[in-house]
Formats: structure tokens, C-alpha cells, sequence
């Protein structure tokens, strides 16, 4: 149904052109991170692939949220995919980190299959259809948390050659004391896996909270430095962030990279 | 590449039937546990497919049809990383004989069919120690198809690899599908050191090669429990 605008929608203001003109992204060629998938034609993925990665409390959600809104108004087709949320494996997911009962390349590679399954079933088919896809984490996590955990990086590069190299992907840096506190405000508890509880860093779960996440932060900026994403500091405004947030990806969808 | 358990200096041996279904390697590899037991060696068995959480998840994807070959890959990948990190590494490291029907040449073999890179499954098992025997039973297409027609009429989807649309019709699938994963397994034959048996000849005379074999290869000496000596 064509969805004519009233008026110059409000949010739009890095655009002062705000019209009922809607931008048609350019289609920039995809790549996979190395062998990649069989049977897939590149060519036709036509949308674009935006990651925001973060810590829990480091604002992804709502930042995505926002951006949904943003999107959709200026007339772009969305589809947010997220970690543990796939239809094949997020129960039994769910219930292995419950119980704490699967060892590390175990779990890691339950990840990698809940992982791919939303790849394969939900992100390539809306990037077929030209849609643009906001993931709330990619394997930048997912490869960040098994390296804190001491696993072998070329094994995780391979395990993920299967991943299409997003368009853009924007990481959310908040330091390890913003974030417990950001937690508490929202939660009042901390989460076993998101404090690293399982590392044995150590006994105080505030105590090994601050360590995990600083050691996250370590590994998401040497990661950094091969995959070349954007770090974003996220302890300013929601607002700020936001605005930020819109720029580069109007420039992502704009022109490509 | 993967090293084999002896060459990690673990105290356990590993050994691993692999062969197409139908090929007799289960009834083998169950006579070679009996006797290895009499002898009153510490042994362990396990079979592919087996760990039970990720089992509810690979039925209930076989069931609803959800699975890619990559999923289908890495779920099978999850399901041997639970066994192998829970069960076999543990005990080849307390000094176990593990029998294992199918290991990972099963995958190379099976996923590299239905399309996933062969590299990228190796590399998916890397971390997996390799067998100090690998016995492949190598049966005619025609016996091992027969074995399991005449068995069980009714074929699973995947079981048939009807997910590669070979054919509609389940039986003609399933030849066509065990048909290539028998040229997998030979084209990695010379690389892992399989030790061939021909499977088409008596059960009697296949356990006699097997066990001679296996007590070349290890000092069944060194793994019996202190109670048997």
C-alpha cells in the first residue's frame, strides 16, 4: 500500500530536504567472510546489511528501535534479526545456558547454528527482497565471547566464513562502569553469562562483571583493527547516538559504503 | 591438521568404523566392544548422533524440514562437540579404548555431498583429535542397499537425501545419495589411512581381521582395569 506523508516527517533533521521523495540505495556488491554458503547468488541481495553490536545496556536496542522508525518513514523496508532468536535451536540454546551444562565448542557451535539458520531464513531473504536488515549483534559477539574464552581464532574465522560481510556495522563502546550501572537501573541483577561467571574471574559477580566486560571491550577493539567496523562512543545521548547513527547510514544507503 | 590421539601423548586410543549404511560396520564394531570388554579392557562406545539435548533439536529441524546443508552441517557439528568434549576427550585422556560408529569422516563425507565446502567442514572439526585406526567397511553399493531395503522399507527424509532432490522417489534417492557419499569416502581413503575391510565377505572372517588388527596396532595390555590382571 503506498504510504503517502501528511507532512515532512520531524526526525529527519540531518535531511533539511525532508520530501515525499523516497532514496533508492544504490546496490553495492556482498561478499562473504570466507567460504560462505552454498547456492547463494550474491547478485541478488539487494538490501543492506547494517550490524550494531554492544553490550547488554550499551543502548542496541534502543537504538535499533529508533532507527526502525527512521527507516521505515523514509520509506526503506526493515527486518531486525538478533542472537538466540532463531527457529531451529534458540529452545534448546535457551536451555543449555540455563543449566550451564554444555562445554565451550559445544555451545559455540550451537550459536553458529543458530547463527546461520537466521541467515539463511530470515536475513537473505529479506536482503533478496531489497530490505534493509538491522542486525542486534552479528559474529562479532559471538566470536568475541569464545575468544575470551581462550578459543582458536582461525578455527571462529572459519566456522564464520559462512557470514555475509555486513554494510555497516556500528559497535557501541561503553565502558565496564557505565554499563553495570546502566544493568542495575534496568534489571537490579546481573546476568551469569553477561558477567562471565563461567571464566572463574572471580568468585564477587560485580567484581568479575567489571573484568568480562573489560576484556570484551579489549577483544571487540583488536577485532576492530581486521574487520573494520565503527566504533561508537556510546556514553552520550540516545539522542546523539541516534544522530550519529542516521548520517552514516543515510550515507550507507546513499551511495553504498 | 588434526593429530591423532597417540600423538597428543593422551593415554586412551581411539578407534572409528566408518562405511555406508548397510555395510555391517555397527554389528563389527559391537563385536569388537564384546571383546575387548572379556578381555577386561576399559572401553567405550559411542555412536554418531547421539548427545541428547542437541538430538531435540536435530529431530525437531529433520521433522519440520528446517535444516540447510549448513545447518545441517553445524548441528551435526554441535551434537559431536557435545559428545566429544563431554565423553570421548575425558576418557582417552583416563586411558579408555572409545569406539566410535562414525566420526567425523561421516560429515566430510555426508556434508560435502549436500554442498558445504569440504574445507570449511574440516575446519569446523579441527579440533577434534584423529583416530589411531580408522576400519572403513567397504561393502558393493548393491549389498549395503539391499541390507538396508530389505530392513527398514520406510526411509527418512534425509536418511534418503531427499533434501538434495536427486529424486522423488525415496528408493531411487537413497541409492543416488549413499552412491556419492561412497565416492566422498574414497576420495579421502589415502589421506586418513583408512583400513579397508572388505565387508562383503563373512561377519566371522571381517572380526577376525579386525581384532588382529587392533592388537597390532595397541598393547590391549596397558588398558586393562586393575580388577581384570
Amino acid at each position: 500500500m503506498p504510504r503517502r506523508p501528511a507532512r515532512p516527517a520531524p526526525r529527519t533533521s540531518t535531511r533539511s530536504t525532508a520530501s515525499t521523495r523516497v532514496v533508492v540505495p544504490e546496490i553495492t556488491p556482498k561478499t562473504f567472510f570466507g567460504h560462505g554458503l552454498p547456492g547463494v547468488d550474491l547478485e541478488k541481495l539487494t538490501g543492506k546489511l547494517i550490524v550494531i553490536e554492544g553490550a547488554d545496556g550499551s543502548g542496541r536496542s534502543t537504538q535499533i528501535s529508533r532507527l526502525v522508525e527512521w527507516l521505515e518513514g523514509t520509506g526503506h523496508a526493515t527486518l531486525q534479526v538478533g542472537l538466540k532468536r532463531s527457529t531451529l535451536v534458540s529452545e534448546q540454546l535457551e536451555q543449555a545456558q540455563q543449566g550451564n551444562i554444555l562445554s565451550r565448542t559445544t555451545l559455540s557451535l550451537f550459536y553458529a547454528t543458530d547463527f546461520a539458520d537466521q541467515l539463511e531464513h530470515a536475513m537473505l531473504p529479506a536482503l533478496r527482497a531489497g530490505a534493509v536488515v538491522l542486525a542486534d549483534r552479528y559474529i562479532y559477539t559471538l566470536m568475541a565471547r569464545d575468544l575470551v574464552r581462550g578459543m582458536d581464532e582461525r578455527w571462529l574465522r572459519n566456522l564464520y566464513g559462512i557470514a555475509l560481510v555486513p554494510d555497516a556495522v556500528f559497535y557501541l563502546e561503553v565502558s565496564p562502569e557505565q554499563l553495570v550501572q546502566r544493568v542495575f537501573a534496568k534489571n537490579q541483577s546481573l546476568d551469569f553469562w553477561e558477567s562471565g561467571m563461567d571464566l572463574g574471574l572471580s568468585r564477587d559477580m560485580f567484581d568479575s562483571f567489571l573484568k568480562y566486560q573489560a576484556a570484551m571491550r579489549e577483544t571487540f577493539r583488536r577485532l576492530q583493527s581486521t574487520y573494520r567496523f565503527r566504533i561508537i562512543d556510546g556514553e552520550r545521548s540516545t539522542a546523539s547516538i541516534n544522530e550519529e547513527l542516521k548520517t552514516r547510514i543515510g550515507v550507507v544507503l546513499a551511495s553504498g559504503r | 591438521m588434526n593429530r591423532t590421539v597417540a600423538e597428543l601423548g593422551f593415554p586412551g586410543r581411539l578407534i572409528a568404523v566408518e562405511g555406508l549404511d548397510g555395510s555391517g560396520k555397527s554389528t563389527q564394531v559391537h563385536l569388537l566392544q564384546k571383546w575387548l570388554e572379556q578381555q577386561g579392557c576399559k572401553v567405550f562406545f559411542s555412536s554418531w548422533n547421539s548427545s541428547a539435548l542437541v538430538k531435540s533439536a536435530t529431530s525437531r529441524g529433520k521433522k519440520e524440514n528446517l535444516l540447510t546443508p549448513t545447518t545441517f552441517s553445524l548441528i551435526h557439528a554441535t551434537d559431536f562437540a557435545d559428545r566429544y568434549e563431554r565423553q570421548l576427550l575425558p576418557l582417552l585422556r583416563a586411558g579408555y579404548i572409545v569406539l566410535c560408529d562414525r566420526y567425523i569422516f561421516t560429515a566430510f563425507a555426508r556434508d560435502v555431498v549436500r554442498g558445504v565446502p569440504p574445507d570449511w567442514v574440516r575446519g569446523v572439526y579441527s579440533h577434534a583429535a584423529l583416530p589411531d585406526l580408522i576400519f572403513f567397511f567397504k561393502a558393493s553399493l548393491e549389498v549395503s542397499l539391499a541390507r538396508i531395503l530389505d530392513n527398514r522399507p520406510v526411509l527418512k527424509f534425509h536418511e534418503a537425501g531427499m533434501d538434495l532432490q536427486l529424486s522423488t522417489n525415496p528408493y531411487e534417492s537413497f541409492r543416488l545419495f549413499q552412491g556419492r557419499i561412497f565416492e566422498q569416502y574414497l576420495a579421502i581413503f589415502m589421506e586418513f589411512n583408512f583400513v579397508m575391510i572388505d565387508a562383503n565377505d563373512r561377519i566371522e572372517a571381517q572380526q577376525d581381521v579386525v581384532r588382529r588388527l587392533v592388537s597390532g596396532h595397541i598393547r590391549l595390555a596397558d588398558y586393562r582395569t586393575a580388577s581384570a590382571t
